[in-house]
């Protein structure tokens, strides 16, 4: 049994990965069509910065609303069967893990062709937003609406409430605290994102949107340090103002939608005993069905307006309803078939690709990615030791725990990037390696996720229990030796995964940097990236690095992370 | 000398107006071999008692005594069994049944031989190596007994013990636990039992505190002269189950 799941979970990952490339490289295909654009002129003044704020603002809400929408429509579907789970939440674990900014420059070709000068680029730089922060929203809401007790689901059956309305009642509200809480997570990642997302790269073009984010790399690079603070402060200002006036609030008013019972439901078995053959056959439909979803949502208000029209006879109604029915099929059958139109003509722009001839660098990629993978784990080690202690501390002092969540929402926002060069300039300075200085980059994108997920997972131990261990007299430490650790396994592995996809995030930042004219860089994936990116403009190498990272992530994910993420959630369950 | 006793033992938590009462003014004694059965309607704060008696939820004003001491902290002579049963889902039957031992000091050599003994004593063995999650209710909260009993503690607090089993279950449950009460070489002759099941208060105890709610405060003292093994079918049971009843009835 266990051999035919592996053989499964290598046939996922290997899906996935060819999936991935091959929607790269067609994206990087892109590219030759893609016209010059002409930076505009970039101010750095505090005078202007009202105006930044405002700008970065904005966009961070546009990409926002697109992650809540999406991640509402996305979460539930994904909860509404086996067909549909197994195909969308690997895909979001996959999309959740790559280090989505290695896929920027794709990305920006991609937008910018579509529409040409800024709004293209805007176009781009909310979708890079929107990708920071979808993710985590979308497994929230599938992990709640998994959550829901079935006798709540019954009873609302049994009344005959469906469709809209089950939504309006049931679902959106069984949402609502995941909802919020992984609202909080996707802000600060979008924060954090902000300076890659406003400063963008075409070539050898650099385009730099209006707002905090170029603002801030801009004083940096220039050193102006005033102009630095007042940007940091007035970043610090929007956040502080969001979590007084928007999020404490909404997280007060989720509190009522929360469930308490004392078991939750039992969690679903995951597919043991289906072949390999009924799996894929699985996945084939399941994905027909996914893709015939926009269709159905549309029949649902079709339905619902020739329902409100009641001078329509009957008959015209159902054979409008026939029609419809085809053309949901007819719609799903064509966005099937333009899938696997992109995904073969990405293979095909891949064998291009890669066919050409390879840059003498494209030998360093195996000591490189040997290189980042060591760098990645010592951040993780660094984060783990500082992290768990913490944990432990806030388990046992609601005070500490809530003091620590604010100061992570708030410290985890600034956007560290813009903070690079006073970083880098000080650890050279003082120790003279670039190597530990871009270790500590890494750690700015990769620790507050692991705290996040740990401070969530301490809320969640049982009161009882706690009691328990306090009534037999524990010492604090057996108290977290035998409660408090294994309470916190699965929120340390979930941690551990998206951490680890920050992480790879902050590495493209990290080993290669750019400050006055001088380039300081590391032997390592994430450099020969950028320098691909901004110094030679060789595609193949661009391609080369990130298909080599997407590899090690999805190797990662399928021989560790996984793994332990089934081993962990069996052993460590709360619910008995 | 009583073996615990309470002194004017009050609780109150900060609220939105001022503070919120839950026990008020509270004072009984508990001798040696005694079973003491405390009823009540919800909200009569007869929980936070016990766990105010065990040291896990400090007291607002008054004293909790034992052997005529005053305790501060945790007291290592009680042990609390849980309505919840409150077990480490990731640990074995035995690993469970080792923590309160743990926490004592017991040596590594003792803990085994105590360990066998109480999961033997509450019929588990064979169990020894179990999840919680793979044992029915009555037998987690044999469990949880075993736990209790394993800290050879001189005051067993049960809250609400048999409240989450099935009828049957909590029948069998009772007369073990009555057996563990009586026999001789039982650690434990001490049980303070929090309950909201009138019939189950007449059959295990000697003595029966009611508590009325909001304040939680004692409404009666009442001993139980009925002899034992009880029958819930005796004319003399119904009449101590309709007193308990009016004496709740016309207090609340």
């Amino acid at each position: 049994m266990a051999r035919r799941i592996n053989i499964k979970r290598m046939l996922g990952g290997t899906i996935s990965f060819v999936i991935l490339a091959a929607l790269l490289a067609l994206f990087f295909a892109y590219r030759a069509h893609s016209t010059q654009i002409h930076p505009p002129r970039f101010t750095v003044s505090v005078r202007q910065l009202p105006y930044y704020a405002f700008c970065s603002f904005y966009r961070m809400l546009a990409a926002y609303a697109l992650a809540l929408l999406f991640s509402i429509v996305y979460g539930l579907t994904a909860a509404r069967g086996r067909m549909y789970e197994r195909i969308m939440i690997p895909a979001i674990d996959v999309a959740q893990s790559v280090p989505v900014i290695g896929f920027f420059p794709a990305a920006v070709y991609f937008f910018v062709s579509l529409a040409h000068g800024r709004l293209g680029v805007e176009l781009a730089a909310i979708f890079l937003i929107f990708t920071s922060q979808a993710w985590n929203m979308a497994l929230g809401v599938f992990e709640a609406a998994k959550t829901i007790p079935g006798d709540s689901i019954e009873a609302l059956e049994t009344f005959g409430v469906s469709g809209w309305l089950k939504f309006k009642r049931l679902l959106l509200p069984a949402c609502v605290p995941k909802l919020v809480y992984n609202s909080i997570l996707s802000w600060v990642a979008g924060w954090y994102f902000l300076i890659a997302c406003e400063i963008i790269t075409v070539g050898p073009a650099h385009y730099r949107l209006p707002g905090l984010g170029s603002y801030l790399m801009e004083a940096a690079d220039r050193g102006r340090t005033g102009e630095l603070i007042a940007g940091l402060l007035t970043l610090l200002v929007i956040i502080i103002a969001m979590d007084l006036f928007i999020w404490q609030p909404l997280s007060a008013w989720s509190e009522k939608f929360r469930y308490e019972f004392a078991a939750s439901a039992p969690p679903m078995q995951t597919m043991i005993g289906a072949s390999a053959l009924a799996w894929f056959s699985g996945a084939l439909f399941g994905t027909a069905r996914i893709l015939a979803l926009p269709f159905r949502l549309a029949g649902w208000m079709f339905r619902g307006i020739s329902g409100a029209m009641p001078a329509v006879s009957l008959e015209t109604r159902e054979s409008a309803a026939r029609i419809f029915r085809w053309m949901v099929i007819a719609g799903a059958v064509l966005m099937a078939c333009g899938l696997a139109y992109s995904i073969l003509r990405g293979i095909v722009a891949l064998i291009e690709a890669l066919v050409q001839p390879w840059p003498a660098e494209a030998w360093l990629i195996p000591k490189a990615t040997l290189f980042s993978t060591l760098r990645m784990i010592t951040a993780y080690l660094i984060s783990l030791a500082w992290i768990i202690p913490c944990a432990l501390y806030a388990s046992d002092n609601p005070r500490l725990h809530q003091r620590l969540a604010s100061i992570a929402e708030i410290v985890g926002s600034v956007p560290a990037t813009a903070l690079f060069p006073l970083i880098v300039l000080f650890v050279i300075r003082v120790t003279g390696g670039m190597n530990l200085a871009s270790i500590l980059l890494i750690l700015t994108g990769m620790q507050w996720y692991l705290l996040f997920n740990l401070l969530a997972g301490v809320t969640q131990i049982p009161e009882d229990l706690k009691e328990a261990v306090r009534s037999f007299g524990l010492s604090r430490v057996a108290g977290w030796r035998r409660l408090v650790l294994p309470a916190l396994m699965p929120s340390l592995i979930t941690g551990s995964i998206t951490a680890w996809g920050g992480g790879w995030n902050a590495l493209i930042l990290s080993e290669y940097f750019l400050y006055r004219g001088h380039t300081y860089q590391v032997l390592g994936l994430g450099a020969l990236l950028d320098a691909a990116t901004y110094q030679t403009g060789n595609t193949v190498m661009m391609l080369l690095s990130l298909l080599s990272m997407v590899l090690v992530v999805i190797l990662l994910n399928r021989l560790i992370w996984r793994r332990l993420y089934d081993v962990v959630t069996e052993r460590f369950r709360l619910d008995y | 000398m009583a073996l615990l006793e309470l002194s004017h033992i009050s609780k109150s938590y900060p609220h939105a107006k001022g503070s919120l009462s839950v026990i008020d003014d509270v004072s009984f004694a508990i001798s040696e071999g005694e079973f003491i059965a405390i009823v009540g309607p919800s909200g009569c704060g007869k929980s936070t008692l016990l766990r105010i008696i065990n040291g896990i939820v400090p007291q607002s004003s008054g004293q909790v005594l034992y052997n005529g001491r005053q305790i501060d902290g945790i007291n290592l002579e009680c042990a609390l069994v849980f309505q919840s049963f409150a077990l480490m889902p990731w640990l074995t039957v035995e690993d469970n049944v080792e923590m309160p031992l743990e926490a004592r000091g017991v040596p590594p050599e003792v803990r085994r031989k105590r360990i066998s003994f109480y999961i033997d004593k509450v019929g588990l063995d064979g169990f020894e190596e179990a999840y919680p999650r793979e044992l029915s209710g009555g037998m987690k909260q044999r469990v949880g007994l075993a736990r209790a009993l394993a800290a050879e503690p001189r005051v067993l607090l049960m809250d609400e013990p048999f409240s989450a089993l099935d009828a049957l279950t909590a029948i069998t449950l009772r007369e073990e636990l009555l057996d563990i009460w009586r026999l001789p070489d039982s650690p434990v002759h001490t049980i303070l039992m929090v309950t909201h099941i009138i019939e189950e208060a007449i059959e295990l105890a000697d003595r029966i505190m009611v508590m009325g709610a909001h304040p939680g405060r004692l409404i009666a003292d009442l001993k139980v002269d009925l002899p034992r093994p009880r029958d819930r079918r005796a004319e003399g049971f119904n009449v101590y189950a309709d007193k308990v009843f009016s004496l709740i009835e016309e207090r609340s």
